[in-house]
């Protein structure tokens, strides 16, 4: 989960994992900016954030995958990731 | 079962402390702040990991090394506000997700390129990105997100 200096940066980065290419792994920055922005992502100061917020997160990166086209099981994860 | 109450307070100081300081406390630190015993705050730092997997400690320590999304343990991913530099985030994703944790400060995350190691950033003020460098800057997902566990989270 790192950034790069761009697509090709990360192709010819050491540790490239060939099958994120074909599981489309790069986001655009503006995508991630929405993904790691959600509601809950503005609470994480509030007292009750563990109990209250952060069991919201996983409904909303499915909403925003599903928003920005990532569908595949390479984004969506297992069920109940966090 | 822990007291869900607790849970919340613990994880409040932790994070509380990442922002204030640059720095997790230990859990003896934290049993005193909660008014419990040191080894009922050990436990509790425990469940906390547990119930915030996202997050973990050192390995065969009772040390945060990750606490999302902020890291305890350097990383290339250096956090500027505030005219400091003293703050790591986990992971470029977890970058941009910094901002929520300092409402009304703009929010530098500079990182050397892992291919080239030339200097990426991004600037964002209450989650609005302000700016970034290059222009061409990308996010990339090396394993999968279900597929992931068990590689080492960073990548």
């Amino acid at each position: 989960m790192n950034l790069f200096r761009s697509e090709d940066h990360a192709r010819r980065w050491a540790q490239f994992n060939p099958a994120s290419e074909e599981g489309l792994g790069f986001i655009r920055l503006e995508d991630l900016v929405d993904f790691f922005g959600t509601e809950s992502r503005r609470h994480m100061l509030d007292p009750d954030y563990l109990s209250a917020w952060y069991p919201r997160r996983a409904a909303e990166r499915r909403a925003v995958l599903e928003r920005v086209g990532k569908t595949t099981p390479f984004w969506m994860g297992t069920p109940g990731t966090p | 079962m822990p007291d869900a109450r607790l849970l919340d307070q613990m994880f409040a100081r932790i994070m509380r402390s990442l922002v204030d300081t640059g720095r997790a406390p230990h859990y003896a630190e934290l049993a005193r702040a909660l008014d419990i015993t040191v080894p009922e705050g050990r436990q509790l730092l425990h469940d906390v990991m547990q119930a915030y997997p996202i997050g973990w400690l050192h390995p065969d320590t009772d040390y945060i090394a990750s606490f999302p999304p902020l890291n305890n343990l350097p990383t290339q991913y250096r956090v500027t506000t505030r005219g400091e530099q003293k703050w790591f985030a986990q992971c470029g994703f977890e970058a941009t997700s910094v901002t929520w944790l300092f409402p009304g400060e703009t929010v530098r995350v500079q990182a050397p390129c892992l291919d080239c190691g030339e200097v990426m950033a991004i600037e964002m003020r209450d989650g609005r990105l302000l700016s970034r460098e290059p222009a061409s800057l990308v996010g990339h997902l090396n394993w999968g997100f279900g597929p992931s566990r068990g590689k080492p989270p960073f990548l």
